[in-house]
């Protein structure tokens, strides 16, 4: 089975989410992130990872939704580099051969879909795959 | 000429949905939030194997829980308040509504577009407009309404 259809399921505020497992690198504690001047409100700061600061993203503040930034820290690639993403927590790993089912139309502005890699079942419910190269960009 | 439609109850006016083969009606259920969505969008539901966006079409239309004075039915003759939601398809698009009630399934004759105004509802979300029994039933055009670039 191809790396990109396995998925790790986390949580924020109470709905799950899935991010693919072959952009995930590391789930670790949040600690010691450093406020940094030059980043937009939607980053908490800098994590030093492996030697190397990386910006921290804090999720709730770009999907506006309430609460504390999370207590776990994921650390994704993409095209990019590293950087890290706040969640509240992990759940588990699936993996899945169905396709990812795309937003339905009409839910979002379409500048505002790279944010998401489609929708898949999970547990009864439905649960939103991030994208992280859109959430980073 | 004649043809079916599904008659439903939302802020006192009366609408229809043109019957274009089954139309499914479910109990209100708050469906998967996705962030980011428009603000009139409720959530995602999962039914039968299809993903339906529901649209809460009170907050699209901007309307009240009341129709302005001197639209609106009577107290008496309103049904209680009672959400469902109608799982519809526009262009091969399913979406659904979420209403106050369904009303009745009838046989209406569709009449010329409707004034610029209609019960307090801009024109460019109104297909058109049909009576039935003196009553002004507004038919919503929903291309525009949830299809049209938002």
């Amino acid at each position: 089975m191809d790396s990109g259809t396995r998925f790790l399921i986390l949580s924020l505020e109470g709905e799950s989410y899935a991010v693919s497992i072959s952009r995930l690198l590391e789930i670790t504690v949040p600690r010691d992130i450093q406020k940094e001047a030059g980043l937009t409100e939607a980053f908490e700061g800098k994590f030093e990872y492996r030697g190397k600061p990386i910006p921290v993203l804090n999720l709730k503040k770009v999907f506006k939704l309430r609460g504390n930034p999370g207590g776990v820290l994921l650390i994704l690639k993409n095209s990019r580099g590293e950087m890290g993403m706040l969640v509240d927590a992990v759940v588990q790993i699936v993996e899945t051969d169905k396709q990812p089912i795309p937003i339905p139309k009409g839910v979002m502005n379409p500048s505002l879909l790279p944010y998401y890699g489609g929708i898949i079942r999970h547990n009864d419910g439905l649960t939103l795959i991030l994208k992280e190269e859109g959430l980073f960009t | 000429m004649k043809s079916g439609y599904l008659l439903f109850f939302l802020s006192g006016r009366v609408f229809g949905v043109k019957l274009m083969g089954a139309v499914e009606i479910v109990p209100w259920r708050r469906g998967r939030y996705v962030p980011l969505s428009y603000s009139y969008v409720e959530g995602l539901i999962d039914y039968r194997g299809d993903i339906y966006p529901v649209f809460n079409l009170r907050q699209r239309l901007g309307l009240g829980k009341q129709a302005p004075i001197g639209f609106a039915a009577g107290e008496e003759q309103m049904p209680p308040r009672e959400q469902s939601i109608i799982l519809l398809e526009e262009g091969r698009n399913p979406f659904g509504i979420s209403i106050d009630t369904v009303a009745k399934m009838t046989s209406l004759e569709e009449t010329a577009p409707a004034p610029e105004k209609t019960q307090g509802l801009d024109a460019r979300f109104i297909k058109g407009l049909a009576y039935e029994d003196n009553k002004e039933i507004i038919l919503l055009d929903f291309e525009r309404l949830f299809f049209h670039g938002g």
